[in-house]
């Protein structure tokens, strides 16, 4: 006798039932819709040290690229239905074709180029997603609405169409409240079976679902001979009809043949909840697995709603926000009477998050936005028993270290490599991407600007513990690439300034991770463009400013970024001005030395940069300069930029500094412009007659307590001229060998302070050097 | 013709309302004079079993409305939250006339609103004559809600000022209104509720207790989802008031709509309409109503100073004072808007060119 048990991928309501009808049927064994070469590994599911979400990993063993990914959370039914079998000491079998002959073909992309960045992409592009995938609803759907062009949406998915005909705008909601949800379920699959069976006789089916079909009837069929006793069949609802309806033999070997006969890795994985998410680009996954888990935690309860919304103000209150039991309570009654109104059997989750955010967040669905992701997806990350085969990472890291003639030594090992040579690049992408796996194999010596040089230095030195911290990083990918892209990616949606997605932006292309670049570029754009802080854009200018100008030594493609860095001048430059109003010492510090490095930045890329970029960016500094409220010391450095760059010419320089340096200054104010303008540009003095002589008036106008409180400034401002640069502007203030200073009468009352101050500078004006030119600056 | 500019909607709609109730066997609350169902048909439009077309009285989101609908079907009290212009008020009428067939019963929330006007008043003239009695007391709408189990509506809630909003405490979580000159109270009647409407982002309202706001369910209005649904309620209500004004309406009166309604959703929405690239949002609502009046000011403008043409100059500085509430920070997001989006779309470029003048 063969029971067939369909059911919905990731649906804990199945997976109750299919509990229930499992013990209710005991079955002599059990088989499960899965690529049948994995069934070795199924025993390892009832490890202890085994914990859900965790996946079968599949993978072409000459090529881990060409790989995919069989999901099990659990709430999974087949994970449930394995469990089952383990317990009762049943045979358990997974029937469905074998991994390789569902992997897409994949050849022209077996050369290097990332296709997908991250395991699971590799199974929504087709059919591997067989088992444990499936989106909304029941297994054999996915497949053609992923591998073929459209047919009319109803075709690809049953449970739309179902859902539709029931009158549901939701096929989510229908499929909940019939089966996930259902308090008094009856007979329920043989119901999904019949409501499955009419769907697929009005709709068409691919040719891969006939032959994983073909490949199911026929392990069914070859059990059915030997078991002893009765047969269940686990697999998803839409396969039931095919899987019971009639079929030669003969005609199911015919779409068999001819798949690829290449043998496979399979292995087990971890997995997080957060990529059983539609969200994550997992076309196979649930909407909200948190949600899930929660219905398989609370099976057989009746406060399933309470529960949830307990777990709602818990996550709430753990951010701080008051929520008072009583609007719990009111919230519950909300979800239960829109259950009502939506004739519903009871409130699912948009009837909870519609109450909560009515009640608990006052309407407002930012704030539930905030605790969403932590509700609806969670953060469960699956652990796998050490000793479990093959890691598709480590074979993967084998392969590409045979490819570069790179091998793993222990002993430290000095490495240069050219990066205009194919093998050079491929050798110090594969030397970043371990790094940022976690990987330190190679060590970069000249640290720094590395992308200056089409040289790298490295230093090899391999150790053990390495190849764990790979197995670790499964989760991110099969390959070497995919891992530390998936890795990269992660931590760039994590990252929270500009400077930190710029920084990584920069790693991507260093370690040549075209997607990672990608996400890093997207996530700038959409950062950028919401950031109102000038300093965080204006940090992020530069390590892109590098990208872009020396990124053709590792030939990436960088005109996105083009168009990155001038919008972030752009609107940096807008906003500068804003900036740069009063803000305290170490603000305008900080905030100098960014303006003077994005300065640096644009003037690096001024040949190809668009002039209006650089319009922009002069402008920006020119209404630092012309706003009175402005930061003293930050508009004296925008004007030295200007005037570095010739938009404001010798004669407005002047002026502005006379202005700036005017007695109507108070005479912080004026210091603090000062050394904005000469912080950088002291020897200016040295050449320009006019602008020593504003600054020389300046000085001369100040009485003596504030010319005290601005020596320490003073000092700052000529600290950065070496002793002859010092000299120079001495002679160049006082004539050569003091002239003018000695033709200068002393006040009355400081004859002997005069003396020995007249000898200091005599001294440094003749090149003596036995005194110490403390006091230069005194020259008043 | 009546006389009256503008009746209440179960006047306006009693043809409708008259035939939704005319078999409607479903259960209902207590007071209802229809089922919640019937409530959300006769808001979303519809066809009444009789063949009588309901017309659709709110156009957006229909989760929304039957949280609203279900919060009332409970005993909670509704607060209706939105940027000024999202039919908060239009709803909560609807509402109102649907469920009670009344939706007279109103309180006009103002800063000069008091307790007298919320809770009861007295008779002077009574209360010196015949000192405390039930007679001296003027009842307000909210004490005539309560005593005989109907809606009432609170609309602009956070105008008045705070203290007074405070009065409502009591009346949504114990459903009393104490009477302590009496030693009384009133008790509400089963089928009470209240309805509340406020601007969440105007200037100038106070702030709702949080004690408040814990006995309101809250539902926030959005402003319309799509381009095309909103380019047709702004022509719509700029071709009704021009004509109430007497303004001439140009030739080209619908592209510029469109194109002012392209400017005030990307910036309202943070984000360019092909979605490529985000954008700060101003500080102001930048409502379908400001873009409605931006419209009749233009065309004002057009009319009295340009002879009769619709120009980007005549739009312009109208645009930037809706646009433009905070004068530094949305300056800056406003020319931003302009140097990274605008400039770069030819057919703007008249726009780009006026709002740099106007700014």
């Amino acid at each position: 006798m063969i029971t067939y048990l369909g059911v919905r991928h990731h649906g804990p309501g199945s997976s109750a039932s299919l509990v229930a009808a499992l013990d209710e049927l005991a079955p002599a064994v059990v088989l499960i819709e899965g690529p049948a070469d994995a069934t070795p590994l199924l025993p390892l599911l009832a490890d202890p040290a085994m914990r859900p979400p965790v996946a079968l990993l599949g993978y072409a063993a000459d090529n881990p690229r060409q790989a995919a990914f069989w999901p099990f959370a659990e709430f999974s039914p087949e994970y449930q239905a394995v469990l089952w079998a383990l317990r009762h000491d049943v045979p358990v079998e997974l029937i469905d074709l074998p991994v390789l002959a569902q992997l897409p073909e994949e050849d022209e992309q077996a050369d290097g180029t990332t296709s997908c960045s991250c395991g699971e992409t590799s199974d929504d592009d087709g059919n591997t997603g067989g088992e444990a995938t499936n989106d909304a609803c029941c297994s054999g759907d996915e497949e053609p609405s992923d591998a073929e062009p459209d047919d009319g949406f109803d075709l690809r998915d049953p449970v739309s169409a179902l859902a539709t005909a029931a009158g549901y705008e939701d096929p989510e909601s229908w499929w909940n409240d019939l089966i996930e949800q259902n308090p008094a379920p009856g007979p329920v699959f043989a119901a999904i079976g019949s409501a499955m069976a009419e769907y697929r006789a009005h709709s068409r089916t691919d040719d891969e679902t006939l032959r994983r079909e073909a490949h199911m009837r026929r392990a069914v069929a070859k059990a059915a001979k030997t078991a002893d006793g009765p047969v269940a069949v686990v697999c998803g609802a839409a396969h039931v009809p095919a899987l019971q309806a009639k079929h030669s033999a003969a005609a199911d070997r015919a779409l068999l043949t001819g798949l690829p006969r290449k043998a496979a890795a399979v292995t087990w994985a971890p997995w997080t909840n957060a990529r059983l998410a539609y969200a994550s680009g997992y076309g196979a996954g649930v909407s909200a697995p948190g949600w899930n888990q929660h219905l398989w935690d609370c099976r057989g309860r009746r406060d399933v709603a309470t529960r949830w919304l307990a777990r709602i103000a818990a996550e709430l209150r753990a951010d701080e926000h008051l929520v008072s039991t009583a609007s719990l309570i009111e919230a519950e009654r909300l979800a239960v009477a829109l259950a009502a109104l939506r004739d519903r059997p009871q409130p699912g989750f948009e009837e909870l998050r519609e109450a909560a955010v009515a009640c608990l967040f006052g309407g407002d669905p930012m704030l539930w936005n905030l605790v969403e992701t932590r509700l609806l997806v969670g953060n469960r990350v699956g652990t796998i028993p050490e000793g479990v085969p093959l890691a598709p990472l480590i074979d993967d890291l084998a392969r590409q270290q045979r490819l570069t003639r790179l091998k793993p030594e222990a002993l430290e090992r000095e490495l240069g490599i050219d990066l205009r040579t194919d093998s050079g690049a491929a050798r110090s992408a594969l030397l970043h991407r371990l790094r940022i796996l976690g990987v330190p194999w190679g060590t970069l010596t000249d640290a720094g600007r590395s992308r200056g040089t089409f040289r790298e230095r490295w230093v090899l030195a391999w150790d053990a513990t390495y190849a764990i911290e790979l197995v670790d990083k499964l989760v991110y990918g099969a390959t070497v690439e995919q891992a530390a892209a998936g890795l990269l990616a992660e931590r760039l949606h994590e990252a929270t300034t500009l400077g930190a997605l710029a920084d990584g932006c920069d790693q991507a292309m260093t370690a040549a991770l075209p997607t990672a670049v990608d996400v890093a570029l997207e996530l700038l754009a959409e950062r950028a463009a919401l950031s109102s802080d000038t300093a965080d854009m204006l940090a992020a200018v530069p390590p892109l400013a590098d990208v872009i100008r020396y990124g053709q030594a590792r030939r990436t493609d960088s005109s996105a970024l083009g168009a990155l860095v001038e919008h972030l001048v752009v609107e940096a430059s807008l906003g500068l001005h804003y900036a740069a109003r009063p803000v305290d010492a170490d603000a305008a510090d900080a905030l100098v030395s960014l303006v003077l490095a994005t300065d640096r930045a644009i003037r690096l890329l001024e040949a190809d940069a668009p002039a209006d970029m650089v319009d922009a960016w002069d402008t920006g500094l020119a209404d630092v300069v012309d706003d009175p409220q402005s930061s003293p010391k930050v508009a004296g450095c925008a004007a030295h930029l200007r005037y570095a760059a010739g938009t404001l010419d010798a004669a407005d320089v002047v002026l502005l500094v006379q202005r700036r340096l005017s007695p109507g200054t108070p005479t912080l104010a004026a210091a603090g412009f000062l050394e904005g303008f000469f912080a950088q540009a002291a020897e200016r003095l040295v050449y320009d007659a006019d602008l020593r002589g504003a600054v020389s008036t300046w000085l001369g106008a100040l009485d003596e307590e504030d010319f005290v409180a601005s020596l320490p400034l003073l000092r700052r401002v000529f600290a950065n001229l070496d002793r002859s640069g010092r000299s120079r502007l001495l002679a160049a203030a006082l004539g050569t060998g003091g002239r003018r200073l000695i033709a200068m009468a002393p006040a009355s009352d400081q004859g002997a302070g005069w003396q020995r101050q007249l000898e200091v500078v005599t001294t440094i004006l003749t090149g003596g050097s036995s005194s110490q030119p403390k006091t230069t600056d005194e020259e008043d | 013709m009546p006389e009256i500019l503008r009746q209440p909607a179960e006047t306006t709609y009693a043809a409708e309302l008259a035939a939704l109730r005319a078999d409607d066997d479903e259960p209902r609350p207590v007071g209802w004079k229809l089922s919640p169902r019937r409530v959300l048909t006769y808001l979303l439009g519809g066809t009444a079993s009789d063949g009588t077309t309901i017309i659709p009285k709110y156009v957006g989101n229909r989760r929304l409305l039957q949280t609203a609908v279900a919060t009332l079907a409970t005993d909670r009290a509704l607060l209706l939250l939105g940027v000024p212009g999202t039919a908060k008020s239009w709803v909560s009428e609807h509402l109102a006339a649907a469920i009670m067939d009344d939706s007279t019963m109103m309180v006009q929330c103002t800063a000069g609103t008091d307790e007298n006007q919320i809770r009861y008043g007295w008779n002077y003239a009574q209360l010196l004559a015949h000192g405390p009695s039930e007679d001296a007391l003027v009842p307000t709408p909210l004490f005539r809600a309560m005593a005989q189990g109907r809606l009432c509506r609170l609309e602009e809630l956070t105008r008045m000022g705070s203290d007074v909003q405070d009065t409502l405490i009591t009346v949504l979580s114990e459903k009393t209104l104490p009477i302590p000159e009496l030693d009384t109270a009133v008790y509400a009647q089963r089928g009470f509720n209240v309805i509340a409407t406020a601007n969440n982002r105007d200037k100038g309202v106070n702030e709702l207790s949080s004690a408040l706001k814990r006995r309101f369910n809250v539902v926030v209005l959005p402003v319309p989802d799509s381009f095309d649904e909103e380019v047709s309620i702004v022509s719509r209500r700029v071709a009704e008031m021009a004509v109430g004004l007497d303004l001439p309406v140009p030739k080209n009166v619908d592209e510029e709509i469109k194109r002012v309604l392209v400017v005030f959703r990307e910036l309202r929405s943070g984000a360019t309409a092909d979605g490529k690239a985000t954008l700060k949002t101003p500080s102001g609502s930048l409502s379908t109503a400001e873009a409605i009046a931006t419209m009749i000011s233009g065309l004002s403008h057009a009319a009295w100073f340009d002879d009769g043409r619709l120009t980007p100059d005549g739009l312009a500085p109208n645009m930037v004072g809706a646009i433009v509430k905070d004068p530094v920070q949305d300056k800056e997001v406003l020319s931003e808007y302009l140097e990274t989006v605008v400039k770069k779309r030819r057919e703007f470029a008249p726009y780009y060119v006026a709002l740099n003048e106007a700014l």
